[in-house]
C-alpha cells in the first residue's frame, strides 16, 4: 500500500521522539502481562502437580481397575481375591484409607491411616528408617505424623476407635443405643515400628499419614457404622505392559472376574487413570483458583489500560505542532489515525513480548527456589511452555494496548492543520458529560445497593449461595455505577477536598483549580487508583471482619482456651491442679458432662461447672455470671427445641431425683444446658465425662498447649489437649497469608495506576505551558509552582485513595454480612493499619508522581508567556 | 542589512525632562546560537526610560524589540552590558532574585492577556500579591478596578469577558502590586481596533492619573501615539526616539526605518524625530 510506507517510517520515528514517555506505559504493559503469564503458567504447574499426586498415589502399580461410578457400586473382599486370582495379575491392593484419633501423650488427635500393603510396589511410602508394620498393633509414620505426634520409633502411641454394637447402622430406632447398647470407645496401643518418607506428597494434604498393616485397616474400616467404599483397585502385574495399553483378554478377564456386582468395571493404565482422575479435579477447585486469580490479572490489565489511553493522550499533545503540519502537507486524518494505532500495537507487542518474558523466567525463577521450602508436594523443575502460555499474554497486552489508543487516536485525527499556524490548546476528549451516563450511573449505583442489601439478607436467612450472588452482582453494579459517574462527582470531592488546603496560599488553591480544569482527565486518572485501593480495602476489610467474626464465634463457641478431657475419673482433682499450675494457664475448672432430661425430653447432655471456676475460666464471663443455683443456661437454639423462654421454670430429672430450674438464655452454645454441681448432683451421679477448661493469660497458646499436654499425660495417659486458643491463633495466621497474597496481587494494580498518575499531570503540564510560563513572569517561584503540581498529585492520588476506602469499606462490611452470617452475629471491623498505610502509600506516591513533571514545569522560561514563538 | 538610524553607543538615548530613570539599558547585547547560526538580536543598545511616563518601543518584526523588553523586565540573561531597574542592576541577578523583582516591582501585560481560566477576574487581578505572601491593598485595588472599568466584571471567569475586559482585568493584575515599571507586550495585538484604543487609553490613564510608569513594545504607530515617547529600534540597535508620538510622526519613523536610505532619517517628520544621525 503507497501510503503506508510513509506512515510507518512516520510512527518509528515519532517513537524514537517519544521512548521515555512510551517506557512508562510500557510498563504498565509489561507488569499486566507478566501477571497473566505467570497466571497461566502457575495453572500449568498446579495442574501438572495435581496430576502427579494422583499417578503417585497409585504407586507402582501397573493396571488401575475401577467400579464403575454411575451406579455407586465398590469391590468386597471377594473382588479383590477375585481379581488377584487372574491370570497374569500379581497383587492387588485396594486404594482406600481410614481415618482415626491418635495421641503421643497428649499430642495429636485426628490421622489419616494408610494400609501397608503385601506388595510394597503398590504404597506411595518409601521406608527410610525401621521396618515396615507387620501386625496388628504396629505402625510407620510419615515425617510430618511423626513430626506433630513428636514421636520416635519405638514410642507407644494410643489409638482410640467407637466400636459400635452390630446393626447400628440399619437400625430405624430413633434411640439405637436403647436397644442395642452403647458404642464403646475403646482404646488400643500401637507400637512405632518405622518411618516413611511421602517423596510424592501423596498425604500431604491430610497432614501426614500413619501407615498399618492393609488387613489392619481394612477390618477397622469395615467396623466402622458406615465404612468407606473400595472403588479403585491397584494392580501389579506379573510382568509389566508390553505398551500403553491393557490387553483386551486380561481387561476382559477381570471385568468377568467382578462382573458379579453387576457393573461394568473398567481397566486402565495407571498412567492413563491418573489423567482422567486429574481432568475432574480440573473442572473443579483449580478453575475457580484461576478464574480467581484471572480476575486480578482483569483488574490490573483494565487499570494499565486506562495508564495507556491517558499516555497516548499525552503524545499526541506533546505532537499537535507535528500532527498538524502533517495534515498540512497533506496527510490524510486515517493516515494519522493509523499512525497512532500502529505505535499502539509496535508498543503493545514489544511490552507483551518482554511481559511473556519475564513472566516465564519469573516462574522459572519461582520454581527453582521452592523445594528450599519444605512444600510436602514435588512441584515440577521446570515451566511447561504451552501455545496458549505464550500466545495469550502477547495477544492480550497487545489487543488491550491498540484498544486504550483508539480514543486518542481519534482525538489525534481532530487536530486541525491550522494548528501548525497558530498556538493551540492541545486537542483534549470532547467533555461531554451526558444526562444518560447520569441515568444509568444512578441506576447501577441504586440497584447495586439494593442488591448488597438483599445479599445481606438473604446471607442472614441461610441462603449463602444466592446471597453470595447477588453481593457479587451488587459490588460489581455499584463499582460501575460509581466509576461510570465518576467524572461528574469525582472532581467536585477532588475541590472540596482541596478546599482543605487553599487556605495554605495561592499554589494550593491553584493547585485545586486545575484539578477541577479537565474533570475527565482528573476522573480517570483518580478512578484508576480508586479501583485498586477499593478492592484492597475490600478484601482487607473482609478478612478483618471474618477474623472478628469467627474470634467472636470461637469464643462463644468455645469459650475457653483450652480443655483438658479426663477418662478416669478418680484422676480429675489432680488433672485440674496440674493444668492450673502449668505454666501459662492462669485458671483451671471442672466441667462435669451427665444425661438427665429436661421437661419430657430424656437424654439431654448436662454439663455442671462451678459458677464462680467458670467465670475465671471463660472468655464470656459475663455469660457465665448468670449461673447460679436453681438456674439452667440454655442457648436460644435448646430453649426453642424444649418450647422453654427465659425466665420458665422446668423439671429437670435423672436418677436421682427431679429439680426444678429457671432458664436463663445464654449467647455461648458452649454453655448450653448448663448447671451447678450441686443441681446436677440432686438429679444424677453418673457422669459420661469430665473436661477441666483452661484460661490461658498472655503466653503464646501454642507454647502453653505444649506445657499442658506434657503435664496431662502424666497424669492421665489417655488425656487429650486441645486448644481454641492456638486454633484460633492458626485461623488467624491462614486469614492473614490469604489476605497478605491478595494485597499482594493488587498492589501490582497500584503500581499501574501510580504511573498513570505521573503522566497525567505530564500532560497538564505540557498542556499549561504557557499558563505556567505567566505565573513565572508575573511572581511565581519555582518552589511554588513545584508546589502547586506536588499538592495537584497529592489531591488525584488523595481523592482515590479515601473514596476507594470508603467503598471498600462499605463492600466489605455489606459481603461479611452476607458471606459471615453463617458463622453466626457478623462483627464489622475496621482494618485501621491497612487503611492508613493505603491512604499513606497512595499520598506519598502521588507527591512522588509530580516531581518529575514539576521538574519540567519549572525549567518553563518565562519568556515563553509572550509571544506565541 | 545595513540599518538607516544609527546611535553611538557612547550616547545614550536621553530621556526627556530630566525626569527619574525607571529603566536604563547600557551596553546590552544578546546573540541566539553559536557559530555561523549566531544571531545578533542586541547589538549594544543604550537607552533610558523614565519614570512617571508611557514609552512604546517600535520597530519592525525582527527588530529586537521583544529582545529588549525580555531583558529589561529580567525574563530573558543577556550576553553582555547591563540592565537597571532603579539603581538594581538586574543583569546577572539568579533566578531566585529576578522572581522577587518580577513579583514585587515589575508587572506584566501580555498580548494574549493570559489570564487563569480557572479564576475570576478578581482572583486573577489579587493572584501577584497572594504569590508575594502580601495583603491586597483594598483602596488601590477599588481605584484600579474603577478607572479600568471592570468592577462589574469581578466575578465572571476570563472565557465570560470580551477582549477588552480580558486585557483591562490584565491590567489592574500587572499594576495590583504597585510595581516601578509595567511592561506591555503588545497588548492591542488581539485586539479589535476600538477595544485596543480603549485599552490603551487605559494604559495612559494609569500613567497620568495613577503615576505608574509603563514601557510598550509595539509595532502599530497608532497604538504608539498614546505613549508619551516612542523609542525606535532597528536590527538590534536604537534607531530613533520620538517624543509625544502622533500615529504620523510614528508611522513616518518607522517607514524611515524601513527605508534603506539613511537620509530618510531627516525626513518629513524630523520636528519630531530625534534622528541620531542628525
Amino acid at each position: 500500500m503507497a501510503t503506508s510506507m510513509p506512515t510507518a517510517r512516520f510512527t518509528l520515528g515519532q517513537m524514537r521522539r517519544s521512548t521515555g514517555r512510551l517506557a512508562s506505559a510500557g510498563i504498565a504493559i509489561l507488569i499486566s502481562t507478566v501477571f497473566v503469564t505467570v497466571t497461566l503458567l502457575a495453572g500449568g504447574i498446579i495442574e501438572e502437580t495435581a496430576r502427579d499426586v494422583v499417578a503417585a498415589s497409585y504407586a507402582d502399580s501397573d493396571v488401575i481397575v475401577s467400579a464403575d461410578e454411575e451406579s455407586e457400586s465398590s469391590f468386597s473382599t471377594d473382588d479383590v481375591e477375585a481379581v488377584a486370582a487372574v491370570d497374569g495379575v500379581g497383587t492387588v491392593q485396594p486404594l482406600i484409607t481410614w481415618s482415626g484419633t491418635l495421641r503421643n501423650g497428649g499430642k495429636g488427635g485426628h490421622q489419616l491411616f494408610a494400609p501397608v500393603p503385601t506388595d510394597p510396589r503398590l504404597s506411595p511410602l518409601e521406608l527410610s528408617d525401621g521396618a515396615w508394620p507387620a501386625a496388628a498393633d504396629e505402625v510407620a509414620l510419615t515425617p510430618q505424623a511423626a513430626e506433630r505426634l513428636e514421636a520416635e520409633i519405638g514410642d507407644e502411641l494410643r489409638i482410640s476407635r467407637t466400636l459400635y454394637p452390630e446393626g447400628w447402622a440399619e437400625s430405624e430406632a430413633e434411640n439405637p443405643a436403647a436397644e442395642l447398647g452403647e458404642p464403646e470407645e475403646v482404646f488400643e496401643s500401637l507400637t512405632v515400628t518405622g518411618l516413611a518418607d511421602d517423596p510424592y506428597g501423596v498425604y500431604t494434604a491430610s497432614g501426614g499419614a500413619a501407615a498399618i498393616p492393609s488387613a489392619t485397616l481394612s477390618a477397622w474400616n469395615a467396623a466402622e457404622v458406615y465404612p468407606s467404599d473400595v472403588t479403585d483397585l491397584l494392580v501389579a502385574l506379573d510382568s509389566p505392559l508390553a505398551d500403553d495399553s491393557v490387553p483386551a483378554a486380561l481387561s476382559t478377564a477381570i471385568q468377568d472376574t467382578v462382573g458379579g456386582t453387576g457393573a461394568q468395571a473398567s481397566v486402565e493404565t495407571t498412567e492413563a487413570a491418573a489423567t482422567t482422575r486429574t481432568s475432574g479435579l480440573t473442572g473443579g477447585d483449580n478453575i475457580i483458583f484461576l478464574v480467581f486469580v484471572m480476575a486480578f490479572a482483569a483488574i490490573a490489565l483494565m487499570i494499565a489500560a486506562m495508564v495507556i489511553t491517558n499516555t497516548f493522550q499525552v503524545l499526541i499533545a506533546q505532537r499537535t505542532r507535528t500532527l498538524a503540519l502533517l495534515r498540512c502537507i497533506g496527510a490524510g486524518a486515517d493516515q494519522v489515525y493509523r499512525s497512532v494505532l500502529l505505535e499502539a500495537a509496535i508498543l503493545g507487542v514489544v511490552a507483551s513480548a518482554l511481559g511473556t518474558l519475564i513472566g516465564a523466567l519469573l516462574t522459572q525463577a519461582a520454581l527453582m527456589v521452592a523445594p528450599n521450602f519444605d512444600l510436602g508436594v514435588p512441584i515440577p523443575e521446570t515451566i511447561t511452555l504451552t501455545p496458549q502460555s505464550i500466545v495469550l499474554p502477547l495477544a492480550v497486552g497487545t489487543v488491550m494496548t491498540v484498544l486504550a489508543a483508539l480514543a486518542p487516536a481519534r482525538s489525534a485525527t481532530r487536530v486541525a492543520p491550522l494548528a501548525a499556524l497558530r498556538p493551540s490548546d492541545a486537542p483534549t476528549l470532547g467533555a461531554r458529560t451526558g444526562r444518560a451516563r447520569l441515568v444509568i450511573s444512578v441506576l447501577c449505583i441504586l440497584g447495586g445497593i439494593a442488591l448488597l442489601g438483599l445479599g445481606a439478607s438473604l446471607g442472614n436467612a441461610g441462603s449463602l449461595e444466592v446471597g453470595m450472588v447477588a453481593a457479587v452482582g451488587g459490588v460489581a453494579f455499584t463499582f460501575f455505577g460509581i466509576v461510570l459517574s465518576a467524572v461528574l462527582w469525582l472532581p467536585r470531592v477532588a475541590a472540596g477536598l482541596g478546599a482543605l488546603v487553599t487556605r495554605s496560599g495561592p499554589a494550593p488553591r491553584l493547585a485545586v483549580a486545575n484539578t477541577l480544569r479537565n474533570p475527565r482527565r482528573t476522573a480517570a486518572t483518580s478512578t484508576a487508583l480508586l479501583i485498586g485501593v477499593t478492592l484492597v480495602t475490600m478484601m482487607s476489610t473482609g478478612a478483618a471482619s471474618a477474623r472478628a467474626t469467627s474470634e467472636h464465634r470461637l469464643d462463644e463457641a468455645f469459650p475457653y482456651d483450652l480443655s483438658v478431657s479426663v477418662t478416669v475419673p478418680e484422676y480429675v482433682e489432680d488433672m485440674r491442679d496440674a493444668v492450673a499450675e502449668a505454666s501459662g494457664v492462669s485458671a483451671a475448672a471442672v466441667v462435669t458432662h451427665a444425661s438427665a432430661a429436661i421437661g419430657d425430653t430424656e437424654d439431654m447432655q448436662l454439663k455442671a461447672a462451678d459458677p464462680d471456676g467458670l467465670v475465671a475460666v471463660v472468655n464470656v464471663p459475663d455469660q457465665a455470671e448468670e449461673l447460679a443455683e436453681g438456674s439452667i443456661l440454655l442457648s436460644q437454639d435448646t430453649a426453642d427445641s424444649l418450647s422453654l423462654g427465659a425466665g420458665d421454670s422446668t423439671p429437670v430429672s435423672g436418677p436421682s431425683g427431679t429439680v426444678d430450674l429457671t432458664v436463663v438464655i445464654t449467647g455461648s452454645t458452649a454453655l448450653d444446658q448448663t448447671v451447678t454441681p450441686e443441681d446436677l448432683a440432686r438429679v444424677t451421679d453418673t457422669h459420661t465425662g469430665t473436661d477441666i477448661w483452661g484460661h490461658i493469660s498472655g503466653d503464646d497458646a501454642e507454647v502453653v498447649l505444649g506445657n499442658v499436654q506434657e503435664i496431662a499425660t502424666q497424669v492421665d495417659i489417655d488425656a487429650l489437649v486441645v486448644s481454641q486458643a492456638a486454633q484460633a491463633a492458626s485461623f488467624r495466621q491462614i486469614v492473614d497469608v490469604v489476605l497478605g497474597i491478595m494485597v499482594g496481587l493488587l498492589a501490582v494494580a497500584v503500581v499501574i495506576a501510580l504511573v498513570g498518575v505521573t503522566n497525567t499531570l505530564s500532560l497538564s503540564v505540557i498542556e499549561r505551558t504557557k499558563e505556567s510560563a505567566t505565573l513565572r513572569a508575573i511572581g511565581m517561584s519555582k518552589e511554588q509552582l513545584r508546589g502547586m503540581l506536588a499538592v495537584e498529585g497529592v489531591l488525584i492520588a488523595g481523592v482515590g485513595a479515601l473514596v476507594g476506602i470508603v467503598l471498600g469499606l462499605g463492600f466489605g462490611w455489606s459481603g461479611s454480612a452476607t458471606a459471615l452470617s453463617v458463622m453466626g452475629t457478623v462483627q464489622f471491623a475496621v482494618p485501621w493499619t491497612e487503611l492508613a498505610l493505603t491512604l499513606g502509600v497512595a499520598l506519598i506516591a502521588g507527591l512522588l508522581a509530580s516531581v518529575l513533571p514539576a521538574r519540567a514545569a519549572a525549567r518553563t522560561s518565562p519568556v515563553a508567556a509572550l509571544g506565541a514563538e | 542589512m545595513d540599518t538607516t538610524v544609527y546611535v553611538p553607543a557612547d550616547q545614550p538615548a536621553p530621556a526627556p525632562g530630566g525626569a527619574a530613570r525607571a529603566v536604563r539599558a547600557r551596553s546590552l547585547t544578546k546573540t541566539y546560537g553559536k557559530g555561523e547560526a549566531t544571531v545578533q538580536a542586541l547589538d549594544g543598545v543604550d537607552v533610558d526610560f523614565e519614570q512617571g511616563r508611557f514609552t512604546a518601543i517600535m520597530g519592525p518584526s525582527g527588530s529586537g524589540k521583544s529582545t529588549l523588553m525580555h531583558l529589561l523586565a529580567g525574563l530573558d540573561s543577556a550576553t553582555s552590558g547591563q540592565a537597571f531597574l532603579g539603581d538594581t542592576e538586574i543583569t546577572g541577578l539568579n533566578d531566585k532574585a529576578l522572581t522577587r523583582l518580577r513579583r514585587d516591582r515589575v508587572g506584566f501585560v501580555f498580548q494574549q492577556f493570559n489570564l487563569l481560566p480557572m479564576f475570576t477576574a478578581e482572583q486573577n487581578i489579587t493572584l501577584p500579591v497572594e504569590l508575594a505572601g502580601g495583603t491586597v491593598d483594598k483602596a488601590w485595588f477599588d481605584t484600579l478596578v474603577e478607572t479600568l472599568g471592570i468592577k462589574s466584571r469581578l466575578t465572571h471567569r476570563p472565557g465570560e469577558l470580551s477582549g477588552g475586559q480580558q486585557q483591562r482585568v490584565a491590567i489592574a493584575r500587572a499594576l495590583i502590586a504597585q510595581p516601578d515599571v509595567v511592561f506591555a507586550d503588545e497588548p492591542t495585538g488581539n485586539l479589535d481596533s476600538r477595544s485596543g484604543a480603549e485599552v490603551l487609553s487605559f494604559l495612559r490613564r494609569s500613567v497620568r492619573e495613577l503615576g505608574r510608569t509603563i514601557i510598550m513594545v509595539t509595532h502599530d504607530p497608532s497604538a504608539a501615539a498614546y505613549a508619551d515617547r516612542a523609542v525606535l529600534i532597528a536590527d538590534g540597535r536604537i534607531a530613533g526616539d520620538i517624543s509625544d508620538p502622533t500615529p504620523e510622526s510614528a508611522m513616518a519613523g518607522l517607514d524611515a526605518l524601513r527605508t534603506l536610505e539613511p537620509a530618510v532619517a531627516t525626513g518629513p517628520a524630523t520636528g519630531t524625530t530625534t534622528g541620531a544621525g542628525a
